[in-house]
């Protein structure tokens, strides 16, 4: 081996590479032969017992599994078009604001520094039917003499979490998306005005082009980490009432935990997984797009 | 009315519905947190209270007091919670930011093999969930003798922030211009001292900003501190947050408080941060 040096950028990574693989990828291989075990917590041995699919069969043919991941892909989409869309609404009213620019947008980054955690908390707190802010704010304006069970009956307890997914990641889009129109040139704006476009016109073929990158970005970001919302339903329904609410996430925690089924639960944790990296590959992918776009544009 | 007071007119009006419309969105924004400040002051009768009120008759300090009273008088060991939480998260960004600005380094300034793929692999294994992860981790570190210790938490964090670490840290250096260093080895340098007395400097403040961010990301976690801590030796606040919640009932004036400890670091730290962050995010993903 000698005269042969590794290139600059490969030693580079090199220590990044190490510690993903450790920490990531032989955890995950791990369970990847595990899924293929009736292993349980409490029972060492059956490690080592091979069932072949048998896992992935009766997760398959589970209503409970199934139900529970169209739930997941509803909740995502629901959710990140509507953080999309808020963050857009947001971004431009900040954008107008003639004064205090600066601290509206620290104000927009508030809800970035809760712990997902936090914020099923303060939700919970929130909703809860009997003292919660929701409900005395109803009861007292008079739009509702009785307590709406927020998080006692299934649909209301997905809107609750639903708000509470928007809340904390709405700032997330609204940031980037202003970076975006912080950054736009003014000349094409005031050209298209000159030219006669009505302003829903200058925005959808003149303003959205420029920052549709920064909202992929945003996308991208934001479904790094979609999985954020398990703290969040884990605290507020922690799947419930009656597994109402049960998300991919929250049914692996308690097949793994709770059911100490260790090999079904790394199945049913690869169906996750698979999921987010769809999400993840998906944005990506129409980032580079954007950005190609941009690219031949600017 | 002429046509030019009228216009004058619809501008005004349009003025204050904006107006209305920002001061609605900030409300919103803020209700959560100022709700959580103002519970955490408020006896626990008046939380309960039933018609609620809404003026607070009394504010006092008396959740924070018992809070740090310490186990048995009605608090929770929070010192312990949060000298663990700041250890971990110190030492997993600091290591983390060592590791993120060498590859950082390398996907700015080298072109090489399947680049773009390495950079998507990197970040996928970002995505994969917490709770998913935790399985394999909880099975390897209990063989390892490595739960519940700051150790254990540590390393996962550093793998966990990594990868978005390299992201900004790559968009960062980016903006530094390439000419700056190769100016400076002309000059005399070598490339490890350009790198240290030329770029290091300029992309300082983002480098620091992506800091600050694996820093909240430590700070914040919950779905792997949940299942790889067990104590005091260890436990974090997020974590500690679950000691109020009894079977069916929950402490709400004590969570308020601990939240409002939880918070304040992380708030004063975006701050700080809040211009670099999304200058490093876009610019590493639109230049490409």
């Amino acid at each position: 081996m000698k005269g042969w040096r590794p290139s600059p950028p490969l030693l580079l990574l090199l220590p990044a590479v190490i510690v993903l693989a450790a920490v990531v990828m032989v955890p995950l291989l791990l369970s990847l032969y595990s899924s293929f075990t009736p292993f349980r917590l409490t029972r060492p041995e059956t490690f080592w017992v091979f069932i072949g699919a048998r896992n992935y069969v009766t997760i398959l043919t589970s209503r409970d599994f199934w139900i529970a991941f169209a739930r997941t892909v509803v909740l995502l989409t629901v959710a990140l078009n509507l953080e999309m869309l808020i963050g857009l609404g947001l971004a431009l009213l900040v954008e107008k604001a003639s004064r205090g620019q600066r601290v509206l947008r620290t104000i927009m980054m508030f809800p970035m520094m809760f712990s997902p955690i936090l914020v099923g908390f303060q939700f919970k707190f929130m909703f809860n039917d009997n003292i919660g802010l929701v409900n005395n704010a109803l009861q007292a304006l008079g739009l509702t003499d009785r307590a709406i069970p927020w998080l006692i009956d299934g649909n209301l307890a997905f809107i609750a979490i639903l708000t509470a997914e928007i809340w904390s990641s709405t700032s997330v889009f609204a940031i980037l998306i202003l970076a975006g129109l912080l950054a736009m040139p003014r000349e094409p704006v005031e050209a298209a005005r000159v030219d006669g476009c009505t302003p829903w016109q200058t925005f959808r073929y003149v303003t959205w082009p420029f920052i549709m990158p920064f909202a992929f970005i945003a996308m991208t970001i934001r479904s790094l980490d979609v999985a954020r919302a398990y703290d969040i339903v884990k605290i507020m329904t922690d799947g419930g009432p009656a597994g109402r609410t049960e998300l991919v996430w929250t049914l692996v925690a308690r097949t793994a935990y709770g059911d100490a089924r260790m090999g079904m639960a790394n199945a049913m944790a690869y169906f996750s997984i698979l999921l987010s990296i769809l999400f993840t590959v998906y944005f990506y992918r129409k980032l580079a797009a954007a950005r190609t776009q941009i690219a031949a544009e600017w | 009315m002429d046509q030019n007071s009228l216009h004058r007119a619809g501008n005004k009006a349009l003025r204050i519905v904006h107006g209305i419309g920002l001061f609605l969105a900030m409300l919103v924004i803020c209700l959560p947190g100022i709700w959580i400040v103002l519970s955490s002051l408020r006896p626990t009768v008046e939380i309960m209270a039933k018609p609620p009120v809404w003026i607070p008759q009394q504010l006092s300090l008396d959740a924070y007091v018992a809070m740090f009273s310490g186990v048995g008088k009605g608090g929770i060991p929070v010192l312990d919670y949060f000298r663990n939480s700041l250890i971990i998260s110190v030492t997993s960004t600091l290591i983390a930011i060592a590791i993120g600005m060498a590859g950082g380094y390398a996907f700015a300034r080298y072109r090489f093999h399947a680049k773009s793929a390495m950079f998507l692999g990197l970040m996928l294994t970002r995505t994969v969930p917490g709770i998913a992860l935790s399985l394999p981790l909880f099975f390897v570190f209990a063989r390892l003798g490595i739960i519940d210790t700051h150790f254990g938490l540590i390393l996962v964090y550093v793998a966990l922030n990594v990868p978005f670490t390299i992201w900004l840290i790559d968009g960062f250096f980016r903006q530094v211009p390439k000419d700056l260093a190769e100016a400076a080895q002309i000059d005399g340098c070598t490339r490890w001292q350009a790198f240290w007395q030329v770029e290091f400097p300029l992309a300082g403040p983002g480098i620091a900003s992506a800091g600050i961010f694996a820093f909240l990301t430590s700070w914040n976690e919950f779905a792997l501190a949940s299942q790889l801590t067990r104590s005091i030796n260890s436990k974090t606040l997020p974590v500690g947050l679950l000691d109020y919640t009894a079977e069916f009932t929950i402490d709400w004036r004590g969570m308020c408080a601990l939240a409002v400890v939880m918070v304040i670091p992380a708030l004063t730290l975006t701050f700080i941060v809040q211009k670099h962050l999304v200058g490093g995010l876009t610019s590493g993903a639109v230049k490409g």
